[in-house]
């Protein structure tokens, strides 16, 4: 593949890459190219920042816990 | 006392007993709960009263749970099916716009707008408010699959069993539904700039 062959590619499996549910050739193949080049790189981080981003939701507040420990049934 | 009656006794004392153990693990994972519950409801208060329902629910029915198995996944099977039941994904239809966009594409929009070249710098225009404004957008199907696994780190396998669907029918919901995503955020975090 050439490099804009291979930008392509890692566009393509960004999502799996990210999912880790590439198959290892195809993770050396992706990091190989990483390394190499910043345009995807930058992508990538990227991309692992907005997983991230994603899952720091805002908390649950303190007063709904309480209310949900109360509809425990009576002993 | 009977034989009878202290082995219904002593039954008795273990069911109590199996009830609480399951009610700490059960209130133990609400917060990994409720980040899926914020994720597919349009406001907290919704969220809130999602998360009510759902627990209610588990425990009342805290006997058709299998110890040993994977308790956070069917404490959201509850929540996804409330959220069926209650009527909230009526509101979309779904999205069937072409989305020629790839995955560069959010990354891309927003360089461009804003001048920004670093990832991390790109990545500090993007904040929860948006995530919570441009998943309220996403058509309910696509969101239950994107919340779920990228949210809740769900794996594609237990996702399609909480929301009882085909693996496959995950993977495609959610390679749409992160374009989707994408999309609407590019829409609201460049609109805010």
């Amino acid at each position: 593949m050439t490099d804009d062959e291979l930008c392509d590619w890692c566009e393509e499996v960004l999502q799996p890459f990210v999912d880790r549910d590439l198959t290892d050739e195809e993770r050396q193949q992706a990091e190989g190219h990483l390394k190499k080049c910043k345009y995807c790189r930058k992508r990538y981080h990227f991309e692992e920042g907005l997983r991230l981003l994603m899952r720091q939701a805002e908390p649950m507040e303190p007063a709904l816990k309480k209310r949900l420990s109360e509809l425990r049934l009576e002993l | 006392m009977s034989e009878t009656s202290s082995d219904g006794a002593r039954r008795l004392a273990e069911d109590a007993r199996d009830r609480v153990n399951f009610e700490e693990e059960a209130l133990a994972l609400a917060d990994q709960v409720y980040r899926v519950a914020r994720g597919v409801s349009r406001s907290k208060e919704e969220a809130e009263d999602l998360m009510q329902e759902t627990y209610a629910r588990a425990f009342r029915s805290w006997q058709s749970y299998t110890p040993g198995t994977n308790l956070r996944a069917w404490l959201l099977r509850i929540l996804t099916n409330l959220n069926i039941d209650r009527g909230r994904r009526a509101q979309r239809t779904p999205d069937q716009q072409p989305l020629e966009e790839g995955d560069y594409f959010l990354y891309n929009r927003i360089e461009e707008t804003t001048g920004e070249t670093e990832a991390d710098r790109v990545l500090e225009r993007l904040s929860q408010d948006h995530v919570a404004e441009a998943l309220s957008a996403v058509p309910h199907d696509f969101r239950d699959v994107v919340v779920l696994v990228d949210i809740g780190e769900f794996s594609y396998a237990d996702a399609a069993q909480i929301l009882d669907i085909p693996i496959g029918t995950v993977m495609s919901r959610l390679h749409r539904g992160r374009r989707i995503l994408k999309k609407e955020l590019a829409g609201v975090a460049v609109e805010t700039q």
